[in-house]
């Protein structure tokens, strides 16, 4: 059968989101593997920004630092062309920023070798609950910041162009999240079902060049979150066209 | 009953991937015209074709997911 997939995969087709198990829980949460493999690289992500900042020169002597300044040009050159100016694109840097940094590490972390199959290691991203939480944040975001710039004149938007199409602007600010959470999910866990359903059919050499896609479309993933969200944003904040 | 769950999930992936595949095609046809007539602003190009082959990926994305549930409830 195509679909003879591992237990874990089976599992996650029947519960849908919900598709890790406790592995223990604290004060009466749950704790599964996406949330121990999400602190493996919150740990990762917050020693290697300390280390890489740790003795900051204005010329950078330490490959770290090196290494980390180019990281942060390369996204703040990304984000400036769709929010027009550098000025404004600092201005909500840290956030896109970190989005982008944490998403590419979530869909990088379900490439390890047994990712999905040993406890505690599971790539973040393929769970609903998470790529909602993400969604969630730039949801919120979005309104604080369109609020915070263009204060009560920012509830304008809602009746532009025309009065009538009100119901349609507040539906549309409700699919965006929406959008946002399951286009990354899907991505994510549809890459990893079809890897353990080749898997299934020839384990040896088959999931290679879908793997080798995945490294593409995590990276992928994480820019078009991280453009959709500067765009969302960029909008709200921008003055009357 | 599981072989027509079956049967809808295969199709709901497989028409959900004509359309965006059409959409794609087109998108990517006319950047890559548009790339070798001002090879200059490819950057640019490059930018807005992953932006909005991201939104018509999110089409097929949407048949996969059901997909996945319908062949959970087999």
């Amino acid at each position: 059968m195509f679909f003879a997939t591992p237990a874990y995969a089976a599992e996650a087709a029947e519960h849908g989101a919900e598709h890790s198990q406790a592995l223990f829980s604290i004060f009466g949460l749950q704790v599964s593997s996406v949330v121990t493999t999400m602190w493996g690289l919150m740990v990762l992500i917050i020693l290697f920004s300390y280390l890489a900042t740790k003795r900051m020169n204005k010329v950078p002597e330490s490959r770290l630092q090196n290494f980390l300044e180019f990281v942060l040009e390369s996204i703040l050159e990304l984000l400036t062309p769709i929010m027009g100016d550098e000025k404004l694109a600092k201005r909500y840097f840290p956030l896109l920023a970190s989005f982008f940094i944490l998403i590419l590490a979530s869909n990088y972390a379900g490439l390890l070798p047994g990712a999905g199959h040993l406890p505690g290691l599971q790539a973040p991203t393929s769970t609903l609950s998470v790529t909602a939480g993400f969604a969630v944040v730039v949801f919120f975001a979005t309104h604080y910041y369109g609020l915070k710039t263009k204060g009560i004149k920012y509830f304008k938007h809602f009746v532009q162009p025309f009065p009538f199409l009100l119901p349609l602007n507040i539906i549309e600010e409700f699919v965006r999240p929406l959008s946002l959470s399951l286009r990354l999910y899907g991505n994510v866990f549809g890459e990893e079902m079809v890897v353990a359903s080749l898997f299934a059919l020839i384990p040896l050499f088959l999931p290679i060049p879908m793997m080798l896609l995945g490294i593409l479309f995590g990276l992928v993933q994480a820019f078009v979150f991280t453009m959709l969200a500067t765009l969302y944003i960029s909008m709200a904040t921008a003055e009357q066209h | 009953m599981s072989g027509i769950i079956a049967i809808a999930a295969a199709l709901a992936v497989a028409i959900a991937s004509i359309g965006p595949g059409i959409g794609q095609g087109l998108a990517a046809g006319k950047a890559m015209e548009s790339i070798a007539r001002q090879p200059e602003a490819a950057g640019e190009i490059r930018t807005a074709l992953i932006l909005s082959l991201a939104f018509m990926e999110a089409l097929t994305i949407y048949g996969l997911l059901i997909a996945f549930l319908l062949y959970g409830k087999i």
